[in-house]
């Protein structure tokens, strides 16, 4: 290798290695809390802290798009000395929310966390969404709640039943976790979508890609959804494309991370792929070939 | 029907979330600050304009996740002061 490959090979592991994909699950996370609050405070004109998540999800974004100037940079300085620019690990944004969070184990003499007092609120709210009425076991005031629940894990389940359109498994999945475990499907799915669909499309989204994602995915989720407002959808498809979203009506908080976690089973279905390829040690799926590819339409 | 006891565990879970955004948040500043000692040590000397524009933007990265973290630390304080008058 001559000096000049090395420089080029350290650059491209620089670039790759920006944290892009820590940005994006940070964001998502303050969205999914922006969310929650907002729907706390729907009548108290106390603000609880609502402004100032809005202000670091405006700084969040501001970030992630000087990364990507960075990398941009970083690309054109190696065509300018005369290497390809292109990033030689791909886009592993994707495999970031998908890593089991390293929590330190708790103290031998810890009490234990507090049960979650949600599980009821996010039951309504699934059976809303899904049509599919929680397990009678689970709809008793003096039913334990479930602990937490690795999310990847979640996400891999739900893409299994939305892959075999069953929506009595889907319902089944979603009423078994807590609530947090549940919200938290939004940081996790944001990068996956965003890789996902670049497959399915066979180039980064962009924002004229908005109604192709849609026409390939709408059908599909709202089957699996029917209780979903499409805003929810719209306003996924828009991140995921870098436009912007739509303006609309509030929704429940757990609608995003609900319809999130359905797309991405809806996009990796569309992929030929199954549930496996979402595990962050998984290999590298093989991307489409041929540029032109266009996503077959939904219906 | 709502209790306060919900209100407050609804609270409580938008805080996790911002408590687990600061982390993430945490961990991108220390990947993109060896990141530009990275950059720093290999474009040592270089006087293209990309590698000016690099730096910069990595730098503005910095910054604005150290402003991120800022107004999450002031969100939690606000949000815990709600919680406290329920």
């Amino acid at each position: 290798m001559s000096l000049l490959q090395e420089l080029g090979a350290q650059l491209r592991a620089t670039s790759d290695e920006l944290p892009t994909g820590l940005v994006t699950v940070a964001m998502e996370r303050l969205r999914s809390a922006t969310d929650l609050l907002n729907w706390v405070r729907q009548t108290s004109v106390d603000p609880i802290g609502v402004p100032q998540l809005g202000n670091a999800i405006e700084h969040a974004e501001h970030a992630a798009a000087a990364l990507r100037l960075a990398q941009d940079a970083i690309a054109a300085y190696l065509a300018a000395v005369g290497l390809s620019g292109d990033p030689g690990g791909g886009d592993q944004d994707w495999r970031q929310g998908l890593k089991r969070s390293e929590e330190p184990a708790p103290a031998p003499d810890a009490a234990p966390p507090p049960p979650e007092k949600l599980g009821s609120w996010w039951r309504k709210r699934v059976e809303e969404l899904t049509g599919e009425a929680p397990p009678a076991a689970t709809q008793s005031e003096s039913a334990p709640e479930p602990g937490k629940t690795d999310t990847a894990e979640l996400l891999r389940k739900v893409a299994g039943g939305v892959r075999s359109g069953d929506r009595a498994k889907l319902g089944r999945d979603l009423h078994a976790v807590s609530a947090s475990s549940g919200l938290a499907l939004s940081a996790v799915t944001s990068p996956v979508l965003r890789r996902l669909a670049g497959d399915l499309l066979g180039h980064e989204p962009r924002a004229d890609d908005v109604g192709r994602l849609r026409s390939a995915a709408a059908g599909r989720v709202k089957s699996l959804l029917p209780g979903a407002p499409p805003a929810v959808l719209e306003t996924l498809i828009a991140r995921v494309c870098r436009a912007p979203a739509p303006e609309g009506a509030q929704t429940h908080p757990a609608d995003s991370a609900v319809t999130a976690s359905v797309l991405t089973g809806v996009l990796l279905a569309r992929l030929g792929r199954d549930e496996s390829s979402l595990d962050p040690a998984a290999p590298e799926p093989l991307r489409q070939p041929d540029p032109q590819r266009r996503p077959e339409t939904d219906g | 029907m709502a209790s306060v006891a919900e209100v407050r565990a609804a609270v409580d879970a938008a805080l996790q979330q911002v408590t687990e955004s600061q982390a993430a948040i945490q961990a991108a500043r220390e990947k993109l600050g060896e990141a530009q000692q990275s950059l720093a040590a290999a474009l040592d000397g270089s006087a293209n304009d990309a590698v000016g524009a690099a730096h910069a933007s990595l730098s503005q990265a910095d910054q604005q996740l150290e402003e991120c973290l800022g107004a999450t630390l002031l969100a939690i304080e606000q949000a815990q002061t709600y919680t406290a008058t329920l």
